[in-house]
């Protein structure tokens, strides 16, 4: 099998180094980068299957590398930062960004991240090409053609937008899907700036899906950010 | 600045003149139609000087008011020809005027006065705060060199005796290392909770939130640091939007929980309850352990007690203490220890919307 490619976008030369030791013992290939012209043009030539970016770099902001990218490629990016404010976090994945990790992260979550992200972006024969229609995670199961929403084989009732919101999320599962990116998909483009509206709706959810809603096991929430799903399993 | 001196000045001269002529006008008609007495009229300008000086910045207009005070009574009188024609007039004006003159003065004195009284104030608060943070960071950057010397010490002899080692020393020292970053982790993430509170200075980040989502991803948070913790959570069922800065509650539900978790030496999970009550909600951290001891509880949120020599005082566990009690605070909720039969028990309270000022 080709190994999957990986730019490390990082100026931080220690982390640069332990996370590409890392992803090389696990079979990626890495190239690292740290300043962002030298990112711009090493993307462009190796084409990679996945970008880790670090917002800060001493040259450019990390948002224009993600709009840069974005203008060309629709391969998957994750950042890496250090900022811990959600705005950030928000402008970076309304950029186009994939998904984020603040620093500091445990490696195993790296990994967790990056295979989530490779599996969506669905690079030749990962998944075959037909949309799922099924996803299923401890116990939940989601039938996109017939709309219907099974916990532990029993059948669970959810009002139409709720569904909608369930459906967005598990579609992207394992993903940040943040509040206005949820806003708009399910209450279209005109929808309220005002989330308060999804959040109560999720309230409702959780306490339809969770055993017990203060510990989700489906749903989690990225406080200030939005909301992931947890990942649907490999079948 | 010097705008704003502009604009001070045309607001002096619009209250005072728009204030002399109100008090011009009333006693024009009080001489006319109530009574003709001229005391009367002299003790009406004289609340009307009052306030002007109040009213205003600097002795200035107190003065010029007192002056077009005496011009305007002088002329009431000759229009209205009131029979001024005693032998004393003259001192009795000469009286009016120095009596117009200090009570201007004692106006605008009494207001500048109580203007460096405030600015005084807000100098202590501002000094009590920047006492606070000196504290908070001379404790901490004392409690930061514990697990930086560790860290130092075991990668360096790691590295330095790499062959001598058995495997499983090295992974002691390695999960030392790690051990330790974390604990510093931890104590970062306070710290930044601290400067959210200064840079917004003591104004918090307030946004309704939905309760459950807080609790679970304190929890969350907890579990990925410290994965054996055990701790049984039970929120209302009612949905309840809380105003509150998520990122600081967070912390303090997870200082409080990792705080029963270490420190109570209890074989049973903790508990985390949420209850909803009429006007706030409460929040219980209850653990089954040792409990407190009295002199614990009773400096348990001043950050102060570590100092003192208590053997099971984890590092930092003041400060993280401390730090819940501002936050709390802060969210004009009330926080508190206390014992119960099988061990120790944190409560803290966040006023609903509508109670919150």
């Amino acid at each position: 099998m080709n190994k999957f490619n990986v730019l490390v976008i990082e100026d931080e030369k220690n982390i640069c180094n332990f996370i590409s030791k890392t992803l090389s013992s696990q079979g990626y290939q890495v190239s690292c980068a740290s300043t962002g012209n030298e990112a711009l043009s090493l993307a462009s030539s190796l084409c990679p299957d996945i970008l880790l970016l670090d917002l800060g770099l001493p040259d450019m902001d990390g948002m224009e590398i993600i709009q840069r990218f974005r203008s060309w490629s629709n391969r998957p990016i994750i950042v890496v930062s250090a900022r811990t404010l959600e705005i950030d976090k928000v402008r970076a994945l309304d950029a186009g960004a994939d998904d984020y990790l603040t620093k500091p992260f445990g490696i195993s979550e790296l990994m967790a991240r990056i295979r989530t992200s490779l599996r969506h972006s669905n690079p030749s024969g990962f998944h075959g090409n037909t949309l799922p229609h099924l996803y299923r995670a401890k116990g939940l199961e989601i039938n996109f053609f017939k709309r219907t929403i099974m916990i532990d084989n029993q059948s669970v009732h959810l009002t139409p937008i709720e569904y909608k919101i369930v459906a967005f999320l598990a579609q992207n599962s394992g993903k940040v899907m943040t509040y206005s990116a949820v806003m708009n998909n399910v209450w279209g483009p005109y929808a309220e700036s005002d989330n308060k509206i999804l959040r109560v709706n999720m309230a409702n959810i959780r306490r339809k899906l969770e055993k017990n809603p203060a510990e989700p096991t489906y749903i989690f929430t990225e406080v200030g950010v939005g909301y992931r799903m947890a990942d649907d399993e490999e079948t | 600045m010097k705008k704003e001196k502009l604009k001070r000045l045309l607001h002096d001269v619009n209250v005072t003149i728009g204030l002399l002529a109100l008090t011009a006008g009333l006693t024009f008609i009080l001489l006319l139609h109530v009574s003709n007495n001229p005391a009367t009229a002299t003790l009406f300008f004289i609340i009307g000087i009052i306030t002007i000086a109040n009213c205003t910045t600097g002795y200035l207009s107190g003065i010029i008011a007192s002056l077009c005070g005496i011009i305007v009574l002088y002329s009431f009188f000759t229009y209205l020809s009131i029979d001024y024609s005693m032998p004393d007039y003259p001192s009795t004006f000469l009286c009016m005027i120095v009596l117009f003159a200090i009570t201007g003065l004692a106006a605008s004195h009494m207001r500048q006065q109580s203007l460096t009284l405030s600015s005084h104030e807000k100098q202590l608060l501002e000094a009590e705060k920047e006492k606070l943070r000196a504290n908070l960071l001379r404790a901490i950057s004392h409690d930061l060199r514990t697990p930086l010397t560790s860290i130092l010490g075991a990668s360096a002899s790691l590295e330095g005796n790499w062959d001598n080692y058995q495997k499983d020393e090295c992974l002691e020292l390695i999960h030392n290392i790690h051990d330790d970053a974390d604990w510093l982790l931890n104590m970062v993430e306070n710290l930044l909770s601290v400067t959210h509170i200064q840079t917004k200075s003591s104004k918090l980040n307030m946004t309704l939130e939905v309760l459950d989502e807080v609790v679970a991803e304190a929890v969350t948070r907890l579990k990925k640091r410290m994965p054996n913790a055990e701790i049984d959570v039970s929120v209302p069922m009612e949905i309840l939007m809380i105003p509150m800065d998520p990122m600081l509650i967070e912390q303090v539900l997870i200082n409080l929980m990792e705080n029963a978790l270490t420190h109570s030496h209890g074989d049973k999970p903790i508990r985390l309850v949420a209850e909803n009550q009429p006007d706030y909600v409460q929040f219980r951290i209850i653990d089954y352990g040792i409990g407190l001891n009295k002199e614990q509880l009773d400096h348990i949120f001043d950050g102060t007690y570590s100092d003192t020599a208590h053997s099971d005082v984890h590092k930092g566990m003041g400060i993280g203490l401390s730090l819940c009690h501002s936050i709390i605070t802060a969210h004009q909720g009330s926080i508190s220890a206390r014992n119960h039969e099988e061990g120790a028990e944190f409560l803290f309270t966040l006023p609903k919307e509508g109670a919150y000022e």
